[in-house]
């Protein structure tokens, strides 16, 4: 492609692809089926070139940023020589691209003057995928096959006719087929969107210009994220997160990361990092790139357009068998989460010291609950997830965290529901949820809050609670000088029994009626050295009734 | 007897007067920030004076003043409110600040947090608890309002909301505090959730409710002032606020719910807009306002404003239904610039009104946009604003040579490239928000208002597949002219979950039947006329988190099927605004709403003007569009009803300035607006 691009076409290019994405992610809020893909937005939706570069994405969830070139690779390779208009080809396979088997990726191929030119995707994270365990975060699970249905790169249409075979195949294999079909539909409607909008793209600046402008748009993430790198100091520095355990007895598996600063180039080792468990907190290979693409980009300045472009100056170098790349069969579940969010501590520790200034401190790690039970009121079965109780989100040279705003993978980018709505819906009564004072990280800057959460089981029958993930024993790390956060502190008291702590990760606790569960989720981590906070800002901390030991008033 | 709306600006006030045969009458003060009334009193004796006569006799021959207010917005943007605590359920004190888990701006992760309206010391527990269902699980502790009490003493509050979870279900608990706090602190300004936004979910209802009493004293302060200004002239006659929905209301109940003005600052432009099309039989328009700093756009469906319940402003919810309006980053003040990697941007940043664009000759020397349609001809440098503003052609061409050398390109192809960019931007912005709300922009009109929309509209609605594109012949008129149109507006809720195949109708009648007489007694007592009701209804699938907003006009009540006829109602809208139903699964009501709208009598339209012979163009002027070309120049004030223009030609007024391209045509209109039929 040797074609010149005009500088205002390029511009005008790039906010066009912008919006197909953003139309692409709009057309799927509108017409998915699932609360997690319509209201908690767990989903991505993307453009890449026939080569599987990354040209746009909607900047819904980070941690799905730098993972889905892989898919679109995954297509590329078996299918692309042959794709043809009217294709639709889906995967999840952590070993063939994808990041956890809930993930989900539909991919359509876009062509210009016959020849392949895109792919538009859209990634959506499935509230079951089969497996041992509704949801699929199965604390339990030693291999993949425990975790749900593996679907390597397949072809769902051919030339716009469906296989209806295949998806009887795949929805026989999950547990609520129509909630998948109709979320399915939903991902295939929005990549089809993304198509059109290419082709009249196409129609208008000629397939050339258009391919050429997108590489331009590439090109100039590029030139962004290098100078912004060229300005911190050369040299090799460390970094380690730790992740409490593997739920298996096996404690403080340790992610480490070699970040080497060299001008306007990083090179990111993680192959120091402990050997993979046997249990779901290990990573998928894109997973581990999408990780160190967050990392990277939570580097930069907010607005470096998040394309492959804002890659290039990164060589990520890990060892398969490790913990950050597991080897095929090994259970990756919780690996969006964690350790997904250790291989971004760990890089962010690194270069804190090449760019203290940009290193912000950990965000709360995520430690979910799932109940499991009947409600007396209706005698209906109901499944609840707990999204309430967030962690508190790391200071940062911009000022305090912010409390009870989530983990660092999501960053404030998920919404927890009504707490009136879920005492209409579920037999669950919220005595208390407000922020946990003193769980912040002390620093310069001091860490968001966690959440003090006490919830009241009122079913009749007995329940069955799992749990799946981190952050019990480690807190949100601190930077330059900062204190970590406290950790998670969950427990259960049955009426009449002693309190029984929560384990982050575990599988097919029995809860008896009248179960009050006392939930204290990690503050974020605090930034800078704690000698150095104005007397003002613990004057008001104080009155806040944020410090330790000032719970109550 | 006369009609008068009066909208008062960050820098002007304006005004416009409408008589019996629908002459308007407009006059502009400055505004007096610290009290608003000031400028409107002078305002109005400006206006008495374009009309000659008296002030005190224009006002007694004044039967109703239509008033939009931002006071209470700019309370809340300045932070400028009083002390406000909030009163809450003990154990959920941080509601306000939890913001549901959402931080905005993700990537941004140096953004500092947003301090809550209510800071955590004075957002105090009491003790009391409602269930879900209704029962009483902690019954009110009046030693826990005692201590609070004191609490608010020491602090000095100014204002406090009070707000309990589930009091959608019950307010006793909360009018029992009210009253104990009334009783203790009269002086003090005091909101019930129950009362300001009865609906389930804590986080919009106490928000609501705190955002109200934050704005309450201000705007209680201000409107009871410029009551008073008004009287001492001899006003008689209602006053009127315009509120975020659209609706007017009397002053006593604009100062009792102070959140329904916070966004009512564009109510005006879409006021204007909805009246618009009826007069232009064309239901379906996109209001298209493009300003200084920003664009604010809206839809007009089947000739009705579309309402939003998710508003916010400075990082507050405001859950009360508001007119559905975005406003987009780009503006003619938005400055162009390249970025690190040599990639042209438009906005968001603006030059606002001081320095300005670089071609105002304040010292701004960034470049704009108006800076690009100046160097591009679209403007006539000494004929911006009715020739009140001289615009520096040199300074425009020299801001548009930096940023040009930064892209190997001339002043003329930069300028060139600002105005396609600021146009995709917008056009993309438009497609968007007519996406989120289930329409296709194909079937729309672009209305184009403000002062720079002109030049903007038929790029846009070429983008868009738009063919028509509508500019009325001055922007502000349209504005005050839709207020003196907006009806008296009264909206009540009541939160009642159930499930349409189980709730029953005679139930539901009688829900709707009390909300009816409740809100048809409050109309009554403002209004002697008409009055209408409109019902509708939150709904969602089952296991669906959000509610949609479902009209339910159509549906008859007296039916046998009535439960049927609404669960229909809802599948239908489902479909439209998510392009699917699923018809076997259980439909949950969720809320209650009926509006009563007492119908004003409309003001009278303008006076047409004259048809005749064709005007033709003043002169010509050197324009660029894909090359340079001289195109006919049009002044809009003197053009016959029914006369056609052919593009490419520009037509200017006093306000704007409008850009015909090769195959358009405008027709001016018996009104004198332009009527632009959109390429080929």
């Amino acid at each position: 492609m040797t074609v010149d691009v005009d500088p205002i076409t390029v511009s005008v290019i790039q906010h066009r692809l912008t919006a197909i994405v953003e139309e692409m992610g709009e057309a799927m809020l509108r017409t998915s089926y699932s609360q997690i893909l319509n209201s908690s937005r767990d989903f991505s939706t993307a453009l890449c070139t026939g080569d599987g570069d990354l040209v746009a994405q909607a900047e819904h969830i980070p941690v799905h940023v730098g993972a889905m070139p892989w898919a679109a690779r995954s297509v590329n390779e078996p299918f692309g020589a042959t794709a043809r208009p009217g294709d639709v080809y889906l995967m999840n396979d952590p070993y063939y691209g994808g990041s956890h088997l809930p993930d989900v990726t539909a991919v359509v191929p876009v062509f210009a003057a016959s020849k392949l030119a895109f792919w538009s995707l859209n990634r959506a994270h499935q509230s079951d995928i089969g497996g041992a365990t509704h949801g699929a975060y199965n604390a339990a699970a030693t291999e993949i096959w425990h975790e749900g249905l593996r679907i390597p790169p397949l072809k769902l249409y051919d030339e716009g006719v469906l296989r209806e075979d295949v998806l009887e195949m795949l929805s026989a294999n999950v547990r609520h087929p129509s909630d998948f079909k109709g979320d399915l539909f939903a991902m295939i409607g929005s990549v089809h969107i993304g198509e059109r909008r290419l082709q009249a793209l196409i129609a208008e600046y000629g397939d050339e210009v258009t391919l050429a402008a997108s590489q331009a748009v590439m090109d100039a993430a590029e030139r962004q994220a290098r100078a912004i790198i060229a300005t911190w100091t050369d040299g090799t520095y460390r970094g380690e997160a730790v992740l409490d355990d593997d739920g298996r007895g096996n404690q403080d598996i340790t992610v480490r990361a070699e970040v080497t600063v060299s001008g306007e180039e990083l090179v990111i080792d993680l192959e120091a990092s402990d050997p993979e468990t046997t249990s779901f907190v290990n990573s998928s290979f894109a997973n581990m790139h999408s990780a160190v693409a967050v990392g990277v980009a939570y580097m930069l300045d907010p607005e470096v357009p998040k394309n492959d472009g804002m890659l290039r100056p990164v060589t990520v170098k890990a060892k398969e068998g490790t913990v950050v790349w597991a080897s095929p069969g090994a259970p990756v579940t919780l690996c969006t989460n964690h350790c997904g969010q250790e291989i971004m501590e760990a890089i962010i520790k690194a270069l804190a010291q090449a760019c203290p200034e940009r290193a912000m401190a950990g965000w709360g790690r995520r430690f979910r609950i799932a109940i499991k039970g009947e409600d007396p009121r209706s005698g209906k079965a109901f499944i609840w997830h707990l999204f309430q109780a967030r962690p508190g989100g790391g200071a940062s040279a911009g000022g305090d965290g912010w409390h009870g705003v989530g983990e660092w993978q999501a960053a404030g980018g998920l919404k927890f529901g009504s707490l009136e709505v879920a005492e209409a819906r579920y037999p669950l009564f919220f005595g208390r949820h407000e922020f946990r004072a003193g769980s912040g990280g002390a620093g310069r800057h001091r860490g968001g809050m966690g959440v003090d959460l006490e919830l009241r089981l009122e079913t009749a029958a007995p329940a069955v609670v799992n749990t799946a993930g981190d952050g019990a024993r480690h807190g949100a790390c601190g930077m330059n000088g900062g204190e970590d956060g406290r950790p998670h502190d969950y427990a259960m008291r049955a009426p009449g029994r002693r309190r029984r702590r929560l384990a982050t990760k575990e599988e097919g606790v029995a809860v008896a009626p009248g179960t009050v569960f006392e939930i204290h989720s990690g503050g974020g981590g605090g930034w800078g050295p704690a000698t150095e906070r104005p007397a003002a800002a613990n004057e008001r901390d104080r009155r806040e009734g944020l410090l330790a030991g000032r719970a109550k008033e | 007897m006369y009609l008068i709306g009066i909208d008062v600006g960050g820098t002007f006030t304006d005004l416009v007067s409408v008589d019996e045969a629908g002459r308007v009458v407009i006059a502009k003060s400055p505004s007096t920030p610290e009290d608003p009334s000031i400028g409107v009193v002078e305002g109005l004796a400006r206006l008495a004076e374009a009309l000659g006569i008296t002030r005190e006799a224009l006002l007694a021959e004044t039967g109703r003043i239509v008033h939009g207010t931002t006071v209470a917005t700019n309370a809340l943007l300045q932070r400028r409110g009083p002390k406000t605590a909030l009163l809450t359920t003990e154990g959920h004190r941080d509601v306000l600040e939890m913001r549901e888990g959402l931080k905005w701006d993700r990537y941004n992760l140096r953004l500092a947090r947003p301090d809550p309206l209510v800071p955590r010391e004075l957002r105090l527990g009491i003790t009391e608890r409602l269930r879900a269902d209704g029962g009483v699980e902690i019954p009110l502790d009046e030693a826990s309002v005692d201590r609070a009490i004191r609490r608010l003493k020491r602090a000095r509050v100014e204002a406090v909301a009070i707000a309990f979870l589930h009091s959608y279900l019950d307010d006793r608990h909360e009018r029992q505090v009210a009253a104990r706090v009334r009783e203790a602190l009269p002086e003090v300004y005091v909101s019930i959730s129950a009362e300001i936004f009865p609906r389930i979910k804590e986080f919009e209802r106490v928000s609501t409710t705190v955002v109200n009493a934050y704005a309450g004293p201000t705007l209680e302060g201000y409107l009871q002032r410029l009551g008073a200004r008004l009287a001492e002239h001899g006003y008689r006659a209602p006053i009127l606020i315009i509120q975020s929905h659209g609706g007017v209301v009397p002053l006593e109940e604009a100062i009792r719910v102070a959140a329904g003005a916070v966004l009512s600052g564009p109510a005006g432009g879409v006021a204007g807009a909805k009246a618009s099309a009826g007069l232009l039989g064309h239901g379906d328009l996109i209001p298209f306002d493009m300003g200084g700093t920003s664009t604010d756009i809206s839809l007009i469906v089947d000739g009705e404003p579309t309402l939003a319940a998710d508003r916010g402003i400075a990082g507050e919810r405001i859950a009360l239904p508001s007119l559905d309006i975005v406003t987009l980053g780009a503006g003619g003040g938005s400055i162009a610039s390249v970025d690190v990697g040599g990639v042209l941007q438009v906005g968001p940043a603006s030059a606002g009104a001081d320095p300005g664009p670089a071609c105002y000759g304040q010292g701004g020397d960034a470049a704009t946009v108006t800076d690009a349609n100046l160097v591009l001809g679209y403007l006539d440098p000494g004929n911006f604003l009715g020739g009140r503003v001289r615009l520096d052609d040199a300074a425009a061409t020299a801001a548009l040579t930096r940023l040009g050398a930064a892209l190997d390109l001339d002043a003329v192809q930069a300028a060139a490239g600002v105005h396609r960019v600021v146009n995709t931007k917008m056009a993309e912005g438009i497609r968007l928000a007519a996406v989120r709300r289930g329409v296709d922009p194909r079937r729309f009109a672009l209305l184009a208002f403000g002062g720079a929309a002109g030049l903007h509209g038929t790029d846009l609605a070429r983008q868009l597949d738009i063919t028509r594109v509508v500019v009325p012949r001055a922007a502000s008129v349209l504005s005050a002219w839709g207020m003196l149109a907006s009806d008296l507006r009264f909206e009540v809720a009541r939160t009642h979950i159930g499930d349409t195949g189980r709730l029953d109708a005679e139930t539901l009648r009688a829900l709707y039947g009390e909300l009816e007489a409740n809100a048809g007694t409050t109309m009554r007592g403002w209004h002697p006329g008409e009055i209408g009701f409109r019902r509708s209804a939150d709904m969602r699938y089952g296991e669906q988190v959000f509610e949609i907003d479902v009209p339910l006009d159509h549906v008859d009540w007296a039916a046998g099927d009535l439960m049927d006829q609404v669960a229909r109602a809802f599948h239908a809208r489902h479909e439209e605004l998510f392009t699917y139903a699923l018809p076997e699964s259980d439909v949950v009501l969720v809320n209650a709403k009926l509006a009563a709208v007492g119908h004003l009598d409309t003001a009278p339209s303008e006076p047409e003007i004259a048809t005749g012979d064709p005007t033709p163009a003043t002169s010509t002027r050197r324009i660029h569009l894909d090359g340079a070309l001289d195109a006919p120049i049009f002044a809009l004030d003197r053009l016959a009803a029914g006369q056609q223009i052919p593009g490419p030609a520009i037509v200017e007024s006093p306000t704007t300035t409008v850009l015909l391209r090769p195959g358009d045509t405008a027709t001016v209109t018996p009104l004198g607006w332009l009527d632009i039929q959109v390429g080929d």
